[in-house]
């Protein structure tokens, strides 16, 4: 696991978004073990505390769930599976149209660009 | 918890610390941040006793610093005490012979993880390597707080990854930790609280995660404002 964070934003806020992008896109599954507090902290390099933080954040949100005395593991609740990848692409889609407004393009063009940008990236 | 409260130190006509307080907590990693000059050094050996303080008072879990402190605190000064024509084992033995709370087993386990051989002699270690000793006599301690003055001072880039990696390992873990650097950038995200020193005061006393919750300003965002504003 390895993952850049920038400096402004709360390291929890950020890994909070990591685990949500790798539970919308299937990396990791529903009921797959995650690694402890401080499995975590030595995978990316953060803080212990933070780690916790990020944890008893995810656990409040539903993403994450722990029985008893046996390691968390990440939700089955398709709902709240389903609500993470709505969630991750309305963010991305609102920054996008708040970015592309200010150009003032067609709304036409701006699908046909998105169409070809889309595929052509995907396979690159 | 480690309490400062109201430090003063003069070095002759130089006042070096002018009413320092801050603390510190067990199980977080707490950062003086301050230029050269500024006391960071002389905070450090005034909690453990080793230079007399004009005044101001220094509790460790509310007591204040005796002998049995010993056993409890320790300090990692920037460069290694030991003589160096001992071996790291000699020097291993020699702590092993001081302190009561030396773990023999952790000890170990840090020569495995810095890739450190026991029977090199100390005067023939590089500069990382020679910090990472120096750095695993402290660290094999059983102790409740570290001191650590300037750990990531004039090594190398992978050296300090390996020491910043002591840091989210359960070597550290729990333990109360005060650093101090003058170079932010390489730890921006191991640490708890900052500490910002300036002319022997403290300019700003700040959790690092809450700054960037509530403000969206980085470690570095803080310093700039606080010493060039």
């Amino acid at each position: 696991m390895k993952v850049s964070f920038n400096k402004r934003e709360p390291v929890y806020v950020q890994v909070v978004q990591h685990f949500k992008e790798q539970i919308a896109t299937g990396n990791f599954e529903p009921g797959q073990e995650i690694p402890s507090r401080r499995e975590l902290a030595n995978q990316l390099k953060i803080n212990p505390n933070t780690a916790q933080r990020s944890y008893k954040e995810m656990e409040e949100e539903g993403l994450i769930y722990t029985e008893g005395n046996s390691p968390s593991k990440i939700t089955s609740d398709e709902k709240v599976i389903k609500a993470v990848r709505e969630e991750l692409i309305s963010q991305a889609v609102d920054s996008f149209v708040t970015s592309i407004r200010k150009v003032n393009v067609p709304i036409d063009e701006l699908i046909g660009l998105i169409k070809e940008k889309y595929t052509e990236n995907a396979n690159e | 918890m480690i309490e400062v409260k109201d430090l003063t130190k003069r070095f002759g006509r130089k006042k070096v610390l002018n009413g320092v307080s801050f603390t510190a907590e067990k199980g977080q990693i707490t950062c003086i941040i301050g230029i050269n000059g500024v006391g960071k050094t002389t905070i450090l050996n005034g909690i453990m006793n080793l230079t007399p303080m004009n005044s101001g008072l220094i509790l460790i879990d509310g007591k204040k610093v005796s002998k049995e402190s010993y056993e409890k605190i320790t300090f990692i000064p920037d460069a290694i005490t030991m003589l160096p024509q001992m071996t790291i084992r000699e020097a291993m033995q020699f702590m092993q012979d001081f302190y009561n709370s030396w773990n023999e087993e952790r000890a170990n386990e840090l020569l495995g993880f810095f890739k450190l051989k026991q029977e090199e002699r100390i005067s023939n270690l590089s500069k990382g390597n020679t910090a990472k000793v120096n750095l695993l006599l402290g660290l094999a301690l059983d102790v409740d707080y570290l001191l650590m003055d300037e750990p990531f001072s004039g090594i190398d880039i992978f050296s300090r990854e390996q020491i910043a990696d002591v840091f989210t390992s359960h070597l550290v873990e729990d333990r109360g930790v005060i650093i101090t650097t003058h170079e932010i950038n390489d730890i921006e995200h191991l640490i708890d609280k900052v500490v910002l020193l300036d002319n022997g005061v403290v300019l700003k006393e700040f959790n690092a995660e809450e700054m960037r919750a509530s403000e969206g300003k980085s470690v570095i965002d803080v310093m700039r404002e606080v010493y060039k504003g």
